[in-house]
């Protein structure tokens, strides 16, 4: 019970408190007594006779303020302000505010217990006969709040599906005015925890549909490549997921260029380089002393003449001076990836190479038949470099269905999911800006649709499929790559994350749930040099 | 009077004796013995070495010596090899691997550890402190990128963090 402090002193309230004149009653017991004396102390005026009555009405009270939360902020708003010092009164006008309120807040309560509060409230309680039954009907009362929660998010799910099913219908009148009723729905509960915060996103994302159109996010939905990277590097501090992948990928990287004396990485996206100082340290130091690597990076362009991926180059190179490992960077900069030809990467036919692609892949499955397949012109140039070792690691989510509904479903379970595992970071201001990194995925997904929406998820299983019939067979990532990827979870302070394997693939989830799937690949020997082999 | 003089003349004789008995067995002071401090503050944890190193100013000179922090790091791993101390110096230095990355990499992980893990720890604290001296490097150059004001690598504030047990 939360009472609260009154402004009218303890010295005004204090005199008229313990005595109980009305001489009719039965004399107060010591234990009232000490009561009455302890509230009077804390500057609320009450009659002993009156401690049972005001006891039970305030647990009617809480209950009641419990089961509709919604009302209650109203009731708190509306700013009228009773004297607490007089606790009978103040109790009993509460209530009477509480009965008043129209009864759309009892929707949710079951049926039986509506009908007890209601006959509660219509014959004036008298105490000692309606203690056992109401005593029942607070219990089921208790238990309707937290269900009433539960409740709320149920119908919010409901809402959201509803509102995606009349988008793709085209049906948008509805689902505008679907809209208004989640955004009213949200402004009365809590929305810092659970599937509510992931509802604004969603919410954002269909009204950004609804009125901007499907290409409308395009513009805006780029930013600018230095926000991108900010966003980037705080979602990679905030949880594990990157962090997971890079290490997952050092580790086969490293497995695939043992024995050999020079090296080239090919990284398909080099962002801030955050993966390589970790390679270079473990290249430093593997028995038999560092090879000569070679690294190139392959980015966008800056648009504003920074040459971003000379920077990172050189500071890898410094870092790569200080451990004496022998280093060459090159950048390439280009704005597609399937732009870039084998040749801008100079490899030479004597080195091992390794390709990296973290998360950008799925940006190439656009399915426009006019062009040639993206992602088929990109895995043949990676194919035609002949590479030791092809790393991959994708979202694991099927988000390139052609059906929006469906494919707004998956998101909703998937984007929930990693809201959760992001609660657990306490790192402020990295988890907000990783939230926001996280909702630009978001509305990518929902709100855009042709060439402007580059989230084109697909689940492992789809891309085993698709890099085995590039030409592609896979190459098991080892017990040392689960391992490490298990000490690394551990580290975090989330006690939700697992990882799994999964026919020599890594998944890292968020109970037991994968959210980031990690593979690699070698290419599969020509058929050609097979013949020559037999002969 | 004369008493009092008597008494007198017995104290001195009682200090010189005394003092005389103090000159027959040596003095011994542990700062004069920096290579046995050294022995000793090597076998301690790091809870008592940094206490240590607040004692006096040779005390503190030593124990802020990487060679002790080196001892820390691989106790209970087989002897690392020979190649690693270069790369450490020159990433930030035992100490800083120790702090930044050893300790809370075995603290966290102690709840689950077996003993092979040992030495994978102590690779997986290397990595983080890689990427950590990365961020480092970042932080000098102001057109990377970085928000301003924001000049501490963060990167290992996930270990920093209490463990949400």
């Amino acid at each position: 019970m939360s009472l609260h402090d009154s402004a009218s002193s303890a010295a005004g309230s204090s005199s008229g408190s313990s005595s109980s004149l009305s001489s009719s009653k039965p004399p107060p017991s010591s234990l009232q007594q000490d009561i009455v004396r302890h509230l009077a102390g804390a500057g609320y005026t009450i009659r002993s006779s009156d401690l049972p009555q005001v006891a039970q009405r305030l647990e009617r009270l809480e209950t009641a303020m419990g089961s509709s939360p919604a009302d209650f902020f109203q009731l708190a708003s509306d700013a009228i302000l009773y004297n607490p010092s007089d606790l009978a009164s103040w109790v009993d006008s509460l209530l009477s505010e509480f009965t008043q309120l129209p009864t759309c807040c009892f929707e949710f309560i079951l049926a039986p217990v509506d009908n007890a509060w209601t006959t509660a409230e219509l014959h004036e309680p008298r105490v000692q006969q309606n203690i056992t039954y109401e005593q029942q009907s607070l219990d089921r009362q208790l238990t309707v709040v937290t269900a009433m929660e539960e409740d709320s998010d149920i119908r919010l799910v409901h809402k959201l599906m509803a509102c995606a099913e009349c988008v793709q219908r085209g049906d948008f009148s509805s689902a505008t005015s679907l809209i208004d009723d989640m955004q009213g729905l949200l402004a009365r509960v809590n929305t810092v925890c659970g599937i509510r915060k992931v509802a604004g996103h969603f919410i954002d994302a269909l009204s950004r549909r609804i009125f901007l159109g499907i290409g409308g996010g395009s513009v805006d939905g780029c930013g600018s490549a230095f926000e991108n990277e900010i966003l980037y590097h705080h979602f990679y501090e905030a949880c594990p997921y990157l962090k997971f992948a890079h290490f997952t990928a050092n580790q086969a990287i490293l497995e695939a260029f043992d024995g050999h004396d020079c090296v080239h990485v090919v990284d398909v996206n080099l962002m801030h380089g955050l993966q390589w100082p970790a390679l270079i340290q473990a290249l430093a130091l593997r028995p038999g002393g560092p090879p000569l690597l070679r690294l190139t990076g392959i980015g966008s362009p800056s648009p504003d003449g920074r040459d971003s991926l000379r920077e990172i180059g050189s500071r890898l190179a410094v870092l790569a001076r200080s451990v004496n490992v022998r280093f060459a960077f090159r950048g390439v900069a280009a704005s597609r990836l399937e732009d870039v030809k084998p040749w801008m990467l100079q490899v030479n036919p004597k080195e091992a190479v390794a390709v990296n692609s973290i998360m950008q892949l799925h940006c190439l499955l656009i399915s426009d038949p006019t062009l040639n397949s993206p992602i088929e012109t990109v895995l043949n140039w990676i194919r035609d470099l002949n590479p030791k070792i092809l790393t991959v690691v994708e979202q694991e989510a099927n988000h390139n269905q052609l059906d929006f509904l469906d494919r707004f479903t998956e998101a909703l379970y998937y984007y929930s999911r990693m809201f959760d595992s992001l609660e657990a970071c306490r790192v402020q201001p990295e988890k907000a800006l990783a939230e926001i990194y996280i909702q630009k995925e978001i509305r990518n997904v929902v709100s855009c649709e042709g060439s402007a929406r580059v989230e084109r998820h697909e689940p492992l299983a789809k891309w085993r499929r698709r890099l085995s019939g590039a030409g592609f067979m896979s190459l098991p990532l080892g017990s040392n790559a689960f391992k490490q990827a298990s000490m690394l979870l551990t580290l975090f302070s989330a006690e939700g994350y697992s990882v799994q394997e999964n026919d020599g693939c890594l998944s890292l989830g968020w109970h037991s749930r994968p959210l980031i799937a990690a593979s690699a690949w070698q290419a599969m020997p020509e058929p050609g040099s097979c013949v020559s082999c037999l002969e | 009077m004369v008493q009092n003089h008597h008494r007198g003349c017995h104290h001195q004789d009682h200090q010189e004796i005394v003092r005389e008995n103090k000159e027959k067995r040596p003095k011994f002071f542990i700062n004069d013995h920096v290579d046995i401090l050294i022995e000793i503050l090597k076998r301690l944890d790091c809870r008592s070495l940094c206490v240590a190193a607040s004692v006096c100013r040779l005390w503190c000179t030593i124990a802020r010596n990487d060679s002790l922090w080196e001892n820390l790091c691989f106790r209970h791993v087989s002897p690392p090899p020979s190649s690693l101390r270069s790369v450490v110096l020159a990433l930030g230095g035992y100490k800083r691997l120790y702090m930044g990355c050893v300790r809370p990499v075995q603290s966290r992980l102690g709840r689950v550890r077996r003993a092979s893990w040992a030495r994978d720890e102590v690779q997986l604290s290397l990595s983080l402190f890689c990427v950590d001296y990365y961020e480092r490097l970042g932080g000098g150059s102001s057109s990377n990128g970085r928000l301003v004001g924001e000049s501490s690598p963060s990167s290992l504030m996930f270990l920093c963090k209490p463990v949400n047990v």
